[in-house]
């Protein structure tokens, strides 16, 4: 008896293995068959752009493409995931989108070269430089110059395209963000900015905040009022008034807020210094803005204003303590954060003012502020490409091209039409409530929505030139969709949008700062140049300092300390380096 | 070894081959890597087309401040965890040993042991929680009056090593004690009856015949572990530290990842590693003849 039920068993595994080996096979044949028809389904994908929905492909035809970015991110219930589906159908395509867990990207992208496994699709962050050295990117030159794939061709100008050359003269990746269609609605700010909790302005009457000096100040008056909160379950809290992330790579959190208080736009790791004179690299590491801010947190540490953890907590553990509500104001850049309003939404207190504002500081009174970038920023730096380890390429660029077809952008970012969204008499989307609940439901998102948050995609206008491309870019939408709190402070300042409520100088960056930004070149450093090392030992060293002195019992003598570890670093290499890239720009704008 | 030898050990001698074939293809092979440490290494050219740079990525190493930093930490954390784990591990064993009732010595030993089984990201989580300035440790403090604000843990350098060996001994002792307790066990009683006829107490027999009995299985242990000395972690530094106690906490295994997967800088890594082996190599022979030369019990 019971040596039967062993050889069932046996038998039953056997034949689940054989199935899984011929399912195997069943797709490697799958992959294949397209390839041969390859031209075929690229117009397919064109009359769907023409023609809503004109021809589906069958279940059994869709292939399985494999995508990793190199960035956090929720993966999506692939397989099960209803917008997913259709989109696949309507490409025939379906995408297994990995996310960065754990792990810095390069540590990621170094494990995956040394593996020698790529996945078909994949965006490598700052790795993406490593992955073109290792040869493994298809290039993309003869595909955007087929025609066959005009979304993708026109998706960047020429002299876009250009910048993206590697210096083989080739295209290797393309940057998916910033790309504005018809017109900007710029409602949002997915930059840096000093947040502060919606509730505390209104505790205050909506003050006007413009320095470090009175954002410290409100919330030191408001942590005095009110020490203790209340988390989504009505239990009681410390308040903590700021938090700073200096987790691994976002430590970003802590160092580059003096070029921003110093009035500079993000060029990330430098200041361009352009008054009156030719541009020149500014070190902001060690301007006296620099000081005075690290000085301040310092003595708003000794205050316990500062929290505690704030040196060794992690990026979980600070997502966590942004969520429970407790946590007043930080500085951060908006994607690092922005899974909280969904918690806030989902677990009521958002009704409490919880909601994060962004304020545009500077380090005096009177100054104007960058903060807000306006104009699309080219990152050149990296970008979704295609690897050689995609056995169909041409259908890889047919579903990139996809992507931009306005159907499939609006199923990817505003859902399925009467379900997602709603639209009114005069073709205007809109959300209910209720709509807005089931989408910040996270188990709404992974078996229902399907952003493809790291493929082509476009901010801006639609091409009916009513709706915006993203639903929080749209003006209605944005307003009608924040909590109750936000919308009275939105009011109180007379602000349709957070770039109002920040208050940068309005100027098409690009215009202004031709070499804009300065951080697509530093991220892509390695250490084969001298500039490079530099870089590496600069960000060691401040990782290291900043957290200790800001922490210091005697800031002064800390910091000189600080500021000797830091010499020790060459920085003098790595601004050297930054200077003849910023000449090598400004020469090629001006097209010498 | 005569025909009728070989014929009589042919499961053994197959068996033995096997495990030979093993140890070459998985510790022998892969040491032709170790080429790369004298090439400017990328995976494009391959270990044929790189370029040679002789010992210029050793120069590097050895001018390099964190790499002398990280060579320091390694060194003294696997040092402090080797003396206090087995200092720790045999006055476990012993203390257990002396517990005459089964019902509560049982109980003891298997939950002492069961944090063996547990990875280190769920030792190292508990210890995060239990030490942020809102941990039951902090609370603890305070509440008793020891301090008065919170102490921020890991942010002291000066702290980071006891809590790495701290966080090694709660974790290990109990099954580090498993083969002393079994050691003792092998102690021929009559030792301690004769003991006990010449009126020794507890104390004494501990001291005169469980301790000298316990002697060439230390000695062997300890030459075993040196060997280990610099494999003072990854997983436990990598997931306590952080930028504040980076100088005391980056170990050589966390130099070679950042350089060699994070850079891309194969070479170095493995000049590093290579560095590791070889110092490893050196320590064990040194402890073997230190043992030998005292007559006492070695490995080879």
């Amino acid at each position: 008896m019971k040596s039967k039920t062993v050889k069932r068993l046996l038998s039953l595994v056997l034949s689940v293995a054989m199935i899984a080996c011929l399912a195997g096979c069943g797709n490697a044949a799958q992959t294949a068959a397209p390839a041969a028809d390859g031209d075929a389904a690229a117009p397919a994908a064109d009359a769907g752009a023409a023609d809503d929905g004109a021809t589906e492909v069958s279940a059994d035809d869709i292939v399985e493409f494999t995508f990793f970015a190199g960035m956090p991110g929720t993966e999506i219930n692939s397989g099960n995931n209803e917008i997913q589906d259709l989109i696949a159908q309507k490409t025939g395509v379906r995408v297994k989108e990995t996310w960065l867990t754990g792990q810095t990207v390069a540590e990621a992208i170094g494990s995956i070269i040394a593996s020698g496994t790529y996945p078909d699709l994949i965006d490598g962050g700052d790795g993406c430089l490593d992955l073109y050295n290792e040869g493994v990117l298809v290039a993309w030159d003869d595909y955007l110059a087929s025609g066959k794939y005009p979304n993708l061709t026109n998706y960047y100008t020429p002299e876009e395209w250009d910048q993206f050359r590697q210096d083989d003269g080739k295209i290797y990746w393309c940057n998916v963000f910033q790309n504005t269609k018809g017109e900007p609605t710029g409602t949002a700010h997915n930059d840096e900015a000093f947040w502060i909790q919606a509730r505390v302005l209104e505790w205050d009457n909506y003050p006007e905040i413009k320095t470090l000096d009175q954002y410290f100040d409100l919330l030191e008056r408001y942590a005095a009022a009110n020490p203790k909160t209340q988390d989504a379950n009505g239990n009681e809290m410390d308040i903590i008034p700021y938090t700073c992330l200096c987790d691994d790579w976002r430590y970003f959190c802590i160092e580059n807020a003096p070029q921003f208080l110093d009035g500079y736009p993000n060029d990330g790791s430098v200041i361009v210094d352009f008054d009156g004179k030719d541009p020149t690299i500014v070190d902001y590491n060690t301007t006296p803005t620099a000081k005075r801010y690290f000085q301040k947190l310092n003595e708003e540490y000794k205050k316990g204003i500062v929290d505690k953890d704030f040196g060794t907590q992690k990026y979980d553990d600070y997502i966590q303590k942004l969520s429970n509500g407790n946590v007043l104001g930080m500085c951060d850049q908006y994607w690092d954060f922005q899974q909280v309003n969904d918690a806030l939404r989902t677990s009521g207190l958002e009704d409490l003012g919880c909601n994060y504002v962004p304020l545009g500081l500077t380090i005096d009174p009177g100054m104007e502020n960058r903060w807000h970038t306006y104009g699309d920023t080219l990152n050149v730096a990296s970008g979704i490409a295609v690897t050689t380890s995609c056995s169909d390429p041409d259908l890889a660029f047919s579903f990139l091209n996809a992507m931009l077809d306005q159907d499939i952008h609006n199923l990817r970012f505003w859902g399925v039409e009467g379900v997602d969204y709603l639209v009114d008499e005069n073709g205007l989307f809109y959300r209910t409530d209720e709509i807005r609940k089931n989408i910040s439901d996270p188990k709404y998102r992974a078996d229902h929505l399907c952003f493809y948050s790291y493929l082509p995609q476009y901010g801006g206008t639609s091409d009916d030139g009513i709706n915006a491309n993203l639903p929080e870019e749209q003006p209605s939408e944005f307003f009608n969709g924040l909590a109750a709190p936000m919308q009275k402070c939105f009011t109180a300042y007379g602000a349709k949008t957070y770039p109002d409520l920040i208050g940068s100088v309005k100027e098409d960056v690009n215009a202004t700062h031709p070499w804009f930004p300065m951080w697509s070149y530093s991220n892509a450093l390695d250490t084969t140049t001298d500039g490079g090392v530099a870089w590496t030992k600069m960000g060691e060293t401040k990782h290291e300092w900043l957290p200790k002195v800001v922490m210091a019992s005697n800031f002064d003598s800390e910091w000189d300390k600080y500021m000797k570890a830091y010499e020790e670093c060459k920085p003098e290499d790595f601004l050297k380096q930054m200077q003849e890239e910023l000449d090598r720009r400004i020469a090629a704008k001006s097209g010498n | 070894m005569s025909k009728k030898e070989l014929k009589r050990q042919r499961p053994l001698l197959i068996w033995s081959a096997i495990f030979v074939v093993y140890g070459f293809v998985f510790y022998y092979l892969p040491l032709g890597g170790w080429v790369m440490a004298f090439q400017n290494y990328k995976n494009k050219t391959g270990f044929f087309h790189s370029k040679w740079i002789g010992l210029d990525k050793f120069k590097f190493l050895f001018s390099d401040a964190t790499f002398l930093r990280v060579i320091r930490n390694t060194f003294c954390m696997g040092a402090l965890n080797l003396v206090f784990t087995t200092v720790v591990a045999i006055a476990f064993a012993i203390l257990l040993n002396e517990i005459r009732a089964s019902k509560i010595k049982k109980p003891i030993q298997t939950i002492s042991y069961l944090p063996h089984f547990l990875s280190w990201i769920i030792v190292t989580g508990i210890l995060n929680d239990a030490l942020s300035s809102y941990g039951i440790v902090n609370e603890l403090l305070q509440k008793f009056g020891i301090t008065d604000g919170s102490v921020p843990f890991f942010s002291i350098p000066a702290l980071f090593w006891p809590i790495v060996t701290f966080a090694h001994l709660w974790k290990e002792t109990g099954w580090n004690a498993i083969i002393y307790l079994s050691a003792i066990t092998a102690i021929d009683p009559t030792l301690y009856e004769a003991g006990a006829i010449d009126g020794a107490g507890r104390w004494q027999k501990i001291k005169h015949i469980t301790l000298p009995s316990l002697r060439p299985t230390i000695i062997v242990l300890l030459i075993m572990n040196l060997g280990n000395l610099l494999n003072a972690g990854f997983e436990v530094q990598y997931l306590l530290g952080n930028g504040l106690v980076k100088s005391v906490a980056d170990t050589i295994d966390i130099y070679v990842l950042t350089w060699g997967i994070s850079q891309n800088d194969y070479s170095l890594g493995t000049a590093a590693g290579i560095f590791k082996s070889v110092v490893s190599i050196v320590i064990i022979v040194m402890a073997n003849s230190i043992a030998k030369r005292r007559g006492e019990e070695r490995l080879f």
